[in-house]
């Protein structure tokens, strides 16, 4: 939809080509994570990737992200090959990752901080993103002091204020309890509206995916690959209850894999 | 059960802690006052009188506090060249796999040797002079701390790390930005564990051999059959041993507040 009305086809923006990736095994051998995992996503897209737990999508974005490099295949980024990690693809961490030392403030102001960004100016940037995930008043605290849903606002600001071009996040509100995470879903849709990012966002949680997503890619367990593709044209912001939503999610359910 | 406030719990500690030290000394004057114990053992009263005297007339050369200055003196001369040092080493060894590989042995193999069985190399090497007391302190804190240190280095969470290149950090940025502040609560342990060590080895080193210092109140005090001035030093050893340590914990709250609020 978003294409047309834009008039030009958007160029693919991020490539994952025959990408394949294996890890020793404790005893020996190797175990395959990914195998002929194919896909694209387009500028400013929000791809949502939907799996089943232990499928392999954190080391998909490992990947993307430049932590790891795939055994096999290929992986770029606006025409870029990944070589290793990079401040234009921020990552949204599953378990937050915040600095325990540092406090709210300087948590989201480190990105800018080691990359040369005067004070005041940070400090202005920084600002702008607490405010945006709602967490004015608590520049000062450190992450201890915050409850999980304030953590993972936190990251979301961190990534946010760096700037990156492509935006990770791994489960971020998987977590949280039913209530925050609409929250948080809502919160991110109207950031994302504002400030238009590219996307990949990993859930296995099938409203969650259906509510953020312009895209939904279902994957297998592992060694994990695309099993479907879904384009989501709903209007936003999404209603759970649409006759079109849960007619989808049904769609879905029935295709994804369960674990094991 | 009703919670209380930080606050209440804090006082209801220091008025606990007090009644506990007051109901020790109270049956420590009853023992001796009461049973035979009396007779090998002073009762709180007088050690309490020996030592507000000592603070006034000298014990020797020096008065009570003289005696613990010096102490005290020899500690800290030492202990900051160990700290320094036990802080570069450590993190080194622990950021550097070369420095590791040479050092991780040496220090392995050093650093279960008890402080006091150094006493006698120290003499032999610095005869009776400062020297042969700094030597010993810095044994018996360079090890605890570096390795304490090292430790630290080995023990940085890699997804802190991760986030920080993520974020744009290089090599540098990765070591004073992430490296340093997760190895400070680290840091902090073994300068605690070293300060205890290095107390208790002064003592050891002025009961052999030295004209001042707690140590030898000790040791003067044996040699004259002199129990009240031998407890006279014990209590002494006791209350800076104890406001070492707390002093520490002091100055580790300050740094460590993040630390220490999640705990
Ligand atoms: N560094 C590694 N070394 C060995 N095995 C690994 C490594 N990283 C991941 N794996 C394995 O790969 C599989 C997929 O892991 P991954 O964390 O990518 O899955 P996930 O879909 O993100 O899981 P979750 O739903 O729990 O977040 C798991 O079985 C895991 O044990
Ligand atoms: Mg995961």
């Amino acid at each position: 939809m978003r294409m047309e009305q834009t008039g030009k086809v958007k160029k693919d923006f991020i490539v994952c080509k025959d990408v394949m990736e294996e890890f020793p095994k404790a005893d020996e051998g190797m175990f395959r994570v990914a195998e002929n995992l194919n896909f694209t996503v387009k500028e400013n897209e929000f791809l949502v990737l939907f799996g089943p737990g232990q499928c392999g999508k954190t080391s998909i974005l490992n990947m993307i992200a430049g932590f790891d490099l795939p055994t096999s295949g290929s992986i770029t980024v606006d025409g870029q090959e990944v070589k290793g990690p990079g401040a234009e693809r921020g990552m949204v961490f599953q378990t937050t990752c915040l600095f325990p030392w540092l406090t709210v403030m300087g948590n989201v102001e480190y990105g800018p901080k080691v990359r040369g960004v005067g004070k005041k100016e940070r400090r202005k940037k920084a600002q702008h993103y607490i405010d945006l995930v709602g967490l004015q008043g608590f520049e000062n605290h450190f992450p201890v002091k915050i409850s999980g849903g304030m953590k993972q606002r936190v990251g979301i600001a961190r990534a946010y204020c760096n700037e990156p071009v492509v935006m990770l996040m791994d489960e971020p509100f998987g977590h949280l309890d039913a209530q925050t995470r609409y929250l948080m879903q809502e919160d991110l849709m109207k950031i994302w509206e504002r400030e238009k990012r590219t996307v990949i966002f990993v859930t296995n949680n099938i409203e969650e995916a259906l509510y953020l997503a312009d895209r939904i890619l279902v994957l297998t367990n592992c060694p994990t690959k695309v099993k479907a593709e879904y384009k989501i044209d709903l209007p936003r912001p999404r209603d759970y209850t649409d006759p079109d939503f849960l007619k989808l999610r049904k769609e879905i359910s029935e295709v994804v894999d369960h674990t094991l | 059960m009703q919670t209380k406030t930080p606050a209440q719990e804090r006082r209801d500690k220091i008025v606990f802690g007090t009644l506990a030290v007051f109901l020790f000394l109270v049956i420590w004057y009853l023992v001796t006052k009461l049973t035979a114990f009396g007779e090998i053992f002073p009762d709180p009263v007088t050690v309490l009188a020996n030592i507000g005297d000592k603070f006034v007339n000298p014990l020797g050369k020096v008065t009570l506090a003289g005696h613990i200055l010096v102490s005290i003196r020899r500690v800290m001369a030492a202990f900051v060249v160990a700290a320094a040092g036990g802080i570069v080493l450590g993190v080194t060894m622990g950021w550097y796999p070369v420095v590791e590989a040479i050092f991780k042995p040496i220090i392995e193999f050093l650093r279960p040797i008890p402080p006091i069985a150094w006493i006698p190399i120290s003499i032999l090497w610095y005869g009776f002079s400062e020297m042969s007391k700094y030597f010993l302190i810095f044994l018996a804190s360079f090890f605890v701390i570096t390795i304490s240190v090292y430790s630290g280095v080995k023990s940085v969470d890699p997804m802190l790390i991760r986030a920080a290149r993520m974020l744009g950090a290089k090599d540098n940025q990765l070591f004073t930005t992430i490296i340093i502040p997760s190895v400070v609560p680290y840091i902090f342990s073994g300068l605690q564990v070293a300060l205890g060590n290095s107390w208790a080895s002064i003592v050891a080193a002025e009961m052999v051999q030295s004209n001042m210092g707690v140590g030898w109140i000790i040791i003067t005090g044996q040699q004259s059959s002199n129990m009240v001035q031998i407890v006279t030093g014990i209590v002494c050893i006791a209350v800076v041993g104890m406001l070492l340590v707390m002093i520490m914990r002091g100055l580790e709250n300050k740094l460590c507040a993040w630390n220490k609020q999640g705990r």
